[in-house]
């Protein structure tokens, strides 16, 4: 059980890594171009929010993987 | 078995029930204060829809318009005081106290979020067939564009349209779940003026998600209408 402990851990840990990059990358060229072109701040909003969900759905699969380790196996 | 976020599921859809009740009856030309409230989320999410949709918006703009509502609305009943802190203690096999909260957050629970996914994927994969036909959406499905790719690919996208239903369903619970589990800490580490924080952050969170819900739902189904039209353009969205 430790071990299970220890590998969701890590799942999770190491998971969040890219998407947290990822997540960081697209918000930042989104206030990039805001800055460029405040009047387009409402067009850029509902695209971001969609990449930052697409991103986020990489995090979400090491969630998964780590509740399996946990609770399924 | 009545659980706890059933519970908070329940209220959310009475709350939902009541502001409709009352806006089919008290609506008027010029809104008052409760339904400029009312209407608000209605019109901005609807000007969404309208703005990034299709040309089809206004078969899916209700489907999408009521996701968001009702995560919106279940995620801030979750903040509220005293829920998910006010229940009834139990003990443990070990002897332990282990406090049941009466009402839960509705989407810290897997099965509610789950549904809210199926919802979704029945309904984007209805309009799939509806816009391109059984044949049309099968091909899509199974057959892809140069011909000999089809063993390669053909796997790759049936588990990318099955993943869409895990990735809808476990955001939410899980953003929703650890928001509650982060919030819990933060109360047990500071009780005083560090938690605000952590709620107001929550706030926004909860917003987001409904938000994400909904946005990544009509996403879905604008790609199942227009398939037919841009072949090509295949966009790894899971």
């Amino acid at each position: 059980m430790e071990f299970q402990l220890l590998a969701a851990g890590l799942a999770i840990g190491l998971g969040t890594i890219g998407p947290g990059i990822g997540i960081g990358i697209g918000f930042s060229k989104a206030m990039e171009a805001i800055g460029r072109n405040p009047d387009a701040a409402g067009a850029i909003f509902v695209p971001y929010i969609l990449g930052l969900a697409l991103t986020e759905a990489m995090a979400i699969y090491a969630l998964v993987i780590g509740l399996i380790l946990l609770f399924a196996v | 078995m009545v659980t706890n976020s059933m519970v908070g599921a329940v209220l959310t859809s009475v709350i939902l029930l009541l502001a409709a009740a009352w806006f089919v009856r008290g609506a008027e030309r010029v809104p008052g204060r409760l339904q400029s409230l009312i209407e608000l989320p209605i019109e901005w999410i609807s000007g969404i829809v309208r703005g990034t949709g299709g040309t089809r918006w206004a078969q899916f703009v209700a489907l999408v318009a009521a996701i968001f509502l009702f995560v919106l609305v279940a995620n801030w009943i979750g903040l509220l005081p005293g829920v998910g802190t006010i229940g009834i203690v139990h003990h443990d096999e070990h002897g332990e106290e282990l406090l049941v909260p009466l009402v839960r957050a509705a989407a810290a629970d897997l099965n509610l979020t789950l549904g809210l996914a199926i919802i979704a994927f029945v309904a984007f994969v209805s309009f799939g067939i509806r816009a391109n036909g059984v044949r049309g959406y099968l091909k899509e499905l199974l057959i892809a564009e140069p011909a000999y790719m089809t063993p390669l690919l053909t796997p790759i996208h049936i588990i990318s349209e099955l993943s869409r239903l895990i990735s809808l369903s476990m955001r939410l619970f899980g953003n929703v779940f650890a928001g509650e589990v982060l919030l819990a800490t933060m109360l047990a580490l500071a009780p005083i003026i560090v938690p605000v924080v952590f709620l107001g952050l929550e706030l926004i969170f909860g917003f987001v998600q409904a938000l994400v819900f909904a946005l990544l739902t009509m996403t879905y189904i604008t790609l199942a209408i227009a398939e037919q039209r841009q072949h090509a353009s295949h966009t790894g969205t899971a």
